[in-house]
């Protein structure tokens, strides 16, 4: 006996390989599920109006459902449709592409390698482990203690922290290095992820695009919208040092993802063989140039 | 200079081709049989063809027919409800009345109209988009669309039902949330309530079916060589909607049972004198209604990712963020419910997590609103009907998103909630958003169901009257709201300012319904007058239109073969297949 997966999914698989000449072979048009879907529907209908239009929908319902079973059991019924086979050409109702003025093979002068995503998370990490420094210098150098940064960091997650004084903020809270580091993480992480996946579109020169324009547009990101995401970080948040320690994650970052091996683009597919393999280097212009 | 040259989609095509084609490469078409016999058949044959169908694309049709009467339906209502409030202290229709409009027009147009057209372009277009010559469950599928057409039914024989048979209560006035506890017996005596808990319950079954249908068919019915990394972005789109039904319906039946467990057998879900609580509904509505608004706004997107395109004459601009998206928004549309309930008191920590959840799905909406911005940046951008309408809905949804985020800051949303500021928010996403997006499908997909053109001429008329009218509407709706009119009353008095907003909102609607009277001439008369279309009118690139307009019974004589994400641009061109630059 067959099962419905196999009269459905799999069977209209196998149907693609029969000759279109033959036939196509498709369900039969059934009243069943109509009659099913009127049975259920007046069962319920019963309950706001009288309990004999239920009864009516359960006769239907139960007989629908022995002519649907039978429509399927023990084998499904079918119908082979005619087809008539008459050749429609694709065509594009259109002139010839016109093409950049470049050259005709604009599109193979796409990129054939890039950086991976898992680039920018890396430099992400770095990054993030290498501005803690100038963090903690700033802590030193303003407050004499290396926890101000941290708390102030982890005051965002915490309301009742808003009021308290440069001192308590001094101290060291296991509570605010674990927030601490966990918000350095995350948003050090994503960051990376963000440029990770700018990468492509910007492959070029990523120490300075990391390094001094991301830190920029960020700062002035964070400038606007600080107030609300962390009145009390944005109170006391020293701007200058904060351009600092950005730059030195963006430099890091950029510097870490300078390092990393690029990955290939689909485009590399569409080059001829000899050029995948090596051999041939006669496409000079689709390497890319930038580093 | 690789990098200046990042237009691997772009298509550059120039003027209109004189005579010879491009590319010869033969498709294999089968004559249809239906159309051709259809004329000659008497009606009662044609009738119990369709009532018996389990033809996708019949099925299809049959959805999208049965929505736009209900379109209508609701459109009559919400024209009463306009006429109503246009002018303050009006009596035009008794509060009782405006009561069941408001409920009846909520429900009628998500539940009756809104899912089951989407449901109808699904059925319609997934099957053929992928290549295959039905839905999975072609009966399961006839099934659904019954039960979700009894159920509108059921809901609307309220009016005569409700007080013909127990006198007591007409049709459903508890508003489209039906919140706890006005839908307890005791503030809501007789069957109105139950008119719409049944129904939904049972439209529900159907939703659930096509969702099973459209998400096995996507799994399991593609042709050779349509991998998931190349199926058409609707089709992604509907199977991520599809998970979303699965998991959404699921509460929102839960509810309607336990409600009916309530109402009929007197137990205290919702009863918050015998310990149950109020809230609980909220949840379980939301929990249900936020992630549903994301399963009708998906299909709208899905549209637009065929649309934008094919009149850009460019491929969709990143695809594969395009498919990260939509699964995003999935995923995360399902964690925001509770801003819909700011005002009941969740504490901080729970307001905090809803704003920013709200917020964050953002990121992946602006994504696509780039994405489809960058396609037509510098693409030899055609404006035909379909074009101009994907255009109004690029503007209009950008901007009810913004409202959204406006909405989504909990503070702000103490003052506006409940207001007409919600109501004009979610029209814009609703009307300005997904309504246009159908509205360009239509003009799209008329000449491949019927293979007739619409003509454009009333498209645009169309497009224009119903931009004017939209925007009379709906922008202005927004003022009486930040003023403090509360959504759902009857009327108001005419010292508090809002008359002249409500005034102009009206007016909207006279433009609105003159556009959509274009609209439906223009289905109707085109299907019999309109330009034969031909299988591919708009030079496209999805499988759908390597086929007849209106496609054989069985979609593909031969089921296809693809290569690239754009099957018919590398029939079209040979010579410069995209397959060459896909993985
Ligand atoms: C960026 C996207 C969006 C955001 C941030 C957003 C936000 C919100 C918020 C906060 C509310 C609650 C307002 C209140 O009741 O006080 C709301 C209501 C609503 N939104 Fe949205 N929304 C967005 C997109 C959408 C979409 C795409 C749809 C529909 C397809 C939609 C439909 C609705 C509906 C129907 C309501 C009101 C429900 C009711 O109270 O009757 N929204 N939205
Ligand atoms: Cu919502």
């Amino acid at each position: 006996m067959r099962d419905r997966e196999l009269t459905t999914g799999q069977e209209a698989r196998s149907r693609s390989s029969t000759d279109a000449a033959e036939g196509v072979v498709l369900p039969v048009p059934t009243v069943w599920p109509l009659v099913l879907a009127l049975g259920v529907s007046l069962m319920i209908a019963g309950m706001v109006t009288h309990w004999v239009i239920s009864a009516l929908g359960a006769i239907l319902a139960v007989r629908s459902a022995v002519g649907w079973f039978f429509e399927v059991l023990p084998h499904e019924h079918h119908v082979t449709v005619p087809t008539a086979v008459e050749v429609i050409p694709v065509v594009s109702t259109r002139e010839t592409r016109a093409h950049l003025p470049v050259d005709e093979r604009h599109r193979k002068l796409l990129p054939i390698e890039t950086f991976s995503i898992g680039a920018g998370v890396k430099g992400g990490i770095v990054g993030g482990i290498a501005m803690i420094v100038p963090a903690a210098v700033f802590s030193l150098v303003r407050f004499h203690s290396l926890w101000y940064a941290t708390n102030l960091l982890a005051a965002g997650g915490f309301v009742s922290w808003a009021g308290q004084s440069n001192e308590f903020l001094s101290q060291f809270h296991a509570l605010g290095l674990l927030a601490a580091f966990g918000i350095h993480t995350l948003t050090s992480l994503l960051v990376g992820l963000l440029y990770g996946a700018m990468l492509p579109m910007f492959p070029r020169w990523p120490i300075l695009t990391a390094g001094f324009i991301a830190p920029f547009l960020w700062t002035g990101l964070l400038h606007s919208a600080l107030a609300v995401i962390s009145p009390i970080l944005n109170e006391r948040i020293d701007w200058p040092w904060f351009v600092i320690s950005q730059i030195a994650f963006g430099l890091v970052c950029g510097f870490v993802v300078n390092l990393q091996v690029k990955v290939r683009t689909a485009q590399f597919q569409a080059l001829p063989f000899s050029v995948r393999a090596g051999l041939h280097g006669d496409l000079q212009e689709t390497e890319d140039e930038g580093q | 200079m690789p990098f200046e040259n990042f237009d691997l989609t772009r298509d550059y095509l120039t003027h209109p081709r004189e005579k010879t084609p491009v590319s010869t490469i033969p498709a294999v078409k089968g004559v249809d049989e239906t159309q051709a016999t259809q004329h000659a058949r008497l009606p009662a044959g044609v009738i119990h063809e369709w009532l018996t169908t389990v033809d996708h694309k019949k099925i299809g049709i049959m959805y999208i027919v049965y929505a736009l009467i209900f379109l209508v339906i609701g459109g009559i209502e919400a024209t009463l409800m306009r006429i109503q409030l246009a002018v303050p202290n009006n009596h035009f229709v008794s509060p009782q009345v405006y009561n069941r409009l408001f409920t009846m027009h909520g429900t009628t147009m998500i539940f009756f109209v809104a899912m089951p057209i989407m449901f109808g372009f699904g059925n319609y277009m997934v099957p053929i988009m992928i290549g295959a010559r039905d839905m999975a469950f072609p009966r399961l599928n006839a099934f659904s669309f019954w039960v979700s057409a009894f159920a509108g039914v059921l809901l609307y024989f309220s009016y005569l039902g409700g007080s013909g048979l127990y006198a007591a209560g007409s049709a459903p006035d508890v508003g489209w949330f039906a919140y706890a506890p006005l839908t307890a017996k005791v503030f809501s005596p007789g069957h109105s309530t139950d008119y719409w808990t049944l129904s939904i319950l049972l439209s529900g079954v159907g939703s659930i079916g096509t969702a099973l249908n459209i998400v096995t068919t996507t799994l399991c019915m593609r042709c050779p060589g349509m991998k998931l990394s190349r199926m058409p972005l609707l089709v992604w789109i509907y199977l991520v909607m599809g998970g979303l039904v699965f998991v959404t319906i699921s509460p929102l039946t839960a509810a309607q049972i336990m409600l009916t467990l309530d109402r009929y057998l007197g137990a205290h879900f919702f009863d918050t004198q015998a310990g149950g609580s109020a809230v609980l509904w909220m949840h379980f509505f939301w929990i249900f209604g936020h992630p549903e608004v994301y399963v009708l706004i998906l299909p709208a997107f899905a549209f637009m990712n065929e649309i934008v395109p094919v009149f850009s004459r460019k491929a969709i601009f990143g695809y594969p963020a395009m498919v990260a998206a939509s699964v995003c928004i999935g995923f995360i549309s399902l964690s925001v419910w509770a801003h819909h309930m700011f005002t009941v008191g969740l504490g901080a920590a729970g307001n905090t997590f809803f704003v920013f959840a709200t917020m964050v799905i953002s990121v992946p909406t602006g994504i696509k609103i780039f994405n489809w911005l960058a396609t037509i940046w510098g693409g030899r951008v055609v404006f035909a009907t379909p074009m101009l309408f994907a255009a109004g809905f690029l503007f209009q949804f950008l901007i009810a998103g913004l409202t959204g985020i406006i909405l989504a800051v909990a503070p702000f949303d103490w003052q506006l909630h409940n207001t007409y500021f919600v109501v004009a928010h979610f029209h814009y996403v609703i009307v300005g958003g997904i309504l246009f997006a159908l509205f360009a499908s239509f003009y799209y997909w008329y000449p491949k169901m019927t293979g007739r053109m619409m003509s454009e001429k009333l498209g645009k008329w169309h497009f224009v009257l119903f931009i004017i009218g939209f925007h009379l509407t709906f922008d202005f709706m927004h003022i009486p709201g930040l003023l403090g009119m509360p959504r759902q009353i009857y009327t108001y008095e005419a010292d508090r300012g809002w008359g002249t907003w409500n005034l102009i909102a009206s007016i909207g609607v006279i433009f609105q319904i003159a556009g959509v009277l274009c609209f439906v001439y223009n289905l109707v008369s085109s299907y019999y007058r309109g330009k034969v279309a031909g299988p591919d009118p708009w030079d496209a690139w999805t499988l759908e239109w390597s086929t007849s307009s209106p496609p054989p019974e069985y979609n593909f004589a031969v089921l296809p073969t693809v290569r690239s994400r754009r099957p018919l641009w590398d029939l079209k061109h040979p010579e410069d297949p995209d397959s060459d630059y896909e993985i």
